[in-house]
């Protein structure tokens, strides 16, 4: 069983390099809700790392703030040395993201908001070009390169908005809910393009309540719960033995009745 | 199924005012404009007894409530859950019983009230004689059936289309000319009427055609019954029940297909090129500027607003054309129309929506900020300022004197150029979410945020017009000087004022977003688009 998180804890065994992502004492309340009550994260270079956590345990609000896209009560954050916080040009230039609700610019094509992003990046012209249309392909969006995002599917989204995060070859990306309304061939695809981007030595954090995915895909994972990290670790550790799903029903407590009240559902009653 | 209908969408009525106060202020707003129109249609059909156009006025005004009809439903597509079809797919009803109560839920409504009360003026302004009122009568109500079953059955017909994102659009860009139909009743009709250039008079004859339409035929029935043709009369109101019956049978079938299928043209829809336009040049701005300029084009709302614009520069002229200072009117045109840019620009960020995360994870810094103002001035640049100096120049050549044109030009790149840069300060200053809701085709900002939204606006507009005084004081103190001295210098003293007046926007509006792009994001990230 793994151990609770502490600060200066590492997760992958990878420790003798500066972790990738390193995250202290992060806090983030909304009124009188700590939202992120205090967390402390470690995520070695070249992971592929699972953020699990019932919904409204803070996910979101975690991986926005490690992000630059919203600015933390307290705490600091760390990716690959550089401060996000602090010195967020050089941390941006070094991450991609893809947020859960994936709203991108409707009116691009494909093709064009793929090069929009990478231009953004600071990528020449050409090389935007270039890129985008390998990524379209590697994403399976080729036949649709040239069709406005507004007429896309969520899983065709999902997809342009990872092309997006990944044309400026970043070293840290940051997925929040990635396959959330995702058909099984695009999840694959997905999956496959993840596995790839981290077995080249970057680093992949992603947030998800899907743990047969995160089962298979995550070297390493850390629950999070009412705004904290209840544990961290490697898949095996956090694991113990059992499933991903149990040892998580087992730490943050399974909810509800199982519908005891609902004596009339179900095709034998009348 | 009519009643379970009827008491559907009162519920829906009644949940949506309790739901939030915007909806509440909506309703007595619009019950209130409702019972103005009923009085005013009423008063307005009644008092044209013994005119002499009498018959072809109420055949114009009954065929305009027809074409009210038609557009508002579509416009307010969604705001009406019992007008989609989609809604009701999964019921297992059949068609006939569906039809009947989704007329009488349409008949339910102060609209619907209104419209009746309103066509029942008839009864008072044609009909002499007590035939001739029960035939007004009769002819009323089958009015506001014929404009029931029309609008039930273009709604329908295109609901699969509205559902859509072309079909979002379309509505979208139908604000364009409602809005100039508002103007022109709102603004150009009562002074040609104050000026007796439009009398009851113009309209004899305009119904030559519209007579033979159901509210045109509804109008000459009641006027053949008071001239004594009663069986003239009933044919009509026979042939205008029989259209109806027509397109309710269509309204049905139309129903029977919506229930299961799907609008599909947006599948297939793409765009020409594919590649982001200035690919080669440009640098942080000119992506910022392919980007901005490719949503000028394809997002309908920035089109409504071009449009607005228009109707806006046109509407403030019309009036001083052909009086004694038509200079004012093309002045007045051309600085209305840089204004307008810059209100309805005032909030960039809010407008981007949360696509905007692409944006705030790439931008650091109070240079790239600047790029970005820049790159978004620059692209509605390119599409407002042609309009705001040829649009002036056309009017003035209308009013016979091309030299005010000229010298509006001056008037307009200094507006546009303060208004840009009025837009990038508020932006970064006085940010807030915009939300589409269901029934507003053009977006709004979101609830909470009326006051702010106002602040900008009309910040905006009078900022603007404080800033392009000295070109109106350089204007008219010039008058003694050559025209080919005045009018260049005039010019180019405008656009280098208003592009001055820009670069200080978009250096303002960096400097206030600096350092706080993470909360301009999560405001971004609230516009619902």
């Amino acid at each position: 069983m793994a151990e609770p998180a502490s600060p200066g804890q590492t997760g992958t065994g990878q420790s003798a390099a500066q972790p990738a992502i390193s995250v202290r004492g992060l806090r983030k309340s909304f009124g009188r809700k700590d939202a992120v009550a205090g967390i402390d994260l470690d995520i070695g270079r070249g992971s592929l790392a699972g953020l699990v956590g019932p919904n409204g345990a803070g996910k979101t609000t975690s991986l926005s703030m490690m992000t630059g896209l919203l600015r933390p009560d307290m705490g600091t954050v760390l990716i690959n040395g550089v401060s996000v916080w602090a010195d967020p040009a050089a941390a941006k230039a070094v991450i991609g993201v893809v947020p859960a609700e994936v709203r991108l610019f409707e009116r691009l094509s494909g093709q064009e908001l793929l090069e929009y992003a990478g231009r953004l990046r600071g990528l020449a012209a050409g090389e935007a070009r270039q890129r985008a249309g390998q990524l379209l392909d590697v994403l399976d969006l080729k036949d649709d390169a040239k069709r406005l995002v507004a007429d896309y599917s969520t899983g065709m989204r999902k997809k342009a908005a990872l092309g997006c995060a990944l044309i400026h070859n970043p070293q840290v990306l940051f997925l929040d809910e990635p396959l959330e309304g995702v058909d099984p061939v695009s999840a694959d695809v997905i999956r496959r393009l993840l596995k790839r981007f981290a077995d080249s030595g970057s680093t992949v954090l992603f947030s998800s309540h899907v743990m047969e995915l995160v089962e298979q895909v995550c070297d390493h994972v850390s629950i999070i719960a009412a705004g904290r990290i209840v544990v961290t670790g490697t898949m095996e550790e956090v694991r113990a033995g059992k499933t991903l799903q149990q040892a998580f029903i087992d730490l943050v407590g399974a909810r509800g009745t199982g519908g005891e009240g609902l004596s009339w559902l179900g095709s034998s009653s009348s | 199924m009519a009643r379970v209908l009827v008491q559907l969408k009162l519920r829906l009525l009644l949940g949506a005012l309790r739901a939030s106060n915007g909806a509440r202020v909506a309703f007595i707003l619009s019950s209130t404009l409702a019972l103005f129109v009923a009085i005013g249609t009423f008063a307005g059909l009644a008092a044209l007894r013994h005119n002499g156009a009498a018959v072809d006025l109420t055949a114009v005004v009954y065929t305009l409530f027809a074409l009210g009809w038609v557009i508002l439903p579509l416009v307010a597509f969604g705001l009406d859950g019992t007008l989609d079809p989609a809604t009701l797919a999964l019921y297992p009803l059949r068609t006939r019983p569906l039809i009947i109560g989704l007329l009488a839920a349409s008949a339910t409504g102060a609209w619907p009230l209104a419209s009746l009360v309103g066509s029942l003026g008839i009864t008072v302004g044609l009909a002499h004689g007590a035939l001739a009122v029960l035939i007004a009568v009769i002819a009323a109500v089958l009015q506001v059936l014929f404009c029931i079953t029309l609008a039930r059955f273009v709604t329908t017909a295109l609901a699969g289309l509205m559902r859509s994102r072309r079909g979002r659009d379309l509505a979208a860009l139908a604000i364009i000319p409602i809005f100039a139909l508002y103007e022109v009743f709102a603004q150009v009709l009562p002074r040609a009427i104050g000026k007796h250039e439009l009398t009851a008079a113009s309209f004899a004859g305009v119904d030559s055609w519209v007579r033979w339409l159901p509210p045109g035929l509804a109008a000459h029935a009641v006027q053949d019954a008071s001239t004594g043709h009663a069986g003239t009369a009933a044919l009509r109101l026979l042939l205008a029940a029989a259209v109806t019956v027509v397109l309710g049978w269509l309204w049905a079938r139309a129903l029977s297909r919506a229930l299961v299928t799907a609008d599909a043209s947006t599948q297939t829809a793409t765009i020409k090129g594919g590649a982001l336009p200035f690919g080669r040049r440009g640098g942080l701005s000119g992506t910022i500027a392919a980007r901005s300029l490719a949503y000028q084009r394809r997002d309908p709302t920035f089109m409504a607003y071009l449009g607005i614009t228009v109707v806006l520069m046109a509407v403030v002229s019309i009036s001083s054309l052909r009086g004694s200072h038509p200079e004012v009117g093309v002045l007045l045109s051309a600085g209305i129309g840089g204004a307008s840019v810059g209100m309805q620009r005032g909030d960039a960020f809010g407008l981007d929506g949360p696509a905007f995360y692409l944006d705030a994870l790439s931008l650091s810094g109070r240079r790239a900020l600047r790029s970005w103002f820049a790159g978004q001035n620059a692209a509605v640049a390119a599409i407002t300022v042609p309009l705001i100096l040829v649009i002036p120049f056309v009017l003035a050549v209308i009013s016979r004197h091309p030299v005010n044109g000229l010298l509006a030009m001056a008037l307009g790149l200094a507006a546009t150029g303060a208004g840009l840069g009025i837009a990038d300060l508020f932006s970064a200053a006085l940010p807030y979410p915009m939300e589409r809701r269901a029934g507003s085709p053009l977006p709004r900002q979101a609830e909470g945020f009326t006051m702010q939204a106002l602040a900008a606006r009309f910040g905006g507009l009078i900022a603007t017009a404080i800033l392009v005084i000295p070109v109106i004081v350089a204007i008219a103190d010039t008058g003694s000087v050559a025209d080919s001295v005045r009018i260049p210098a005039l010019i180019a003293g405008g656009a280098v004022y208003g592009a001055l007046l820009a670069w200080a926007g978009i250096a303002l509006g960096a400097a206030v977003a600096d350092g706080k792009l993470p909360e301009l994001f999560q405001l971004a990230a609230r516009s619902k688009l």
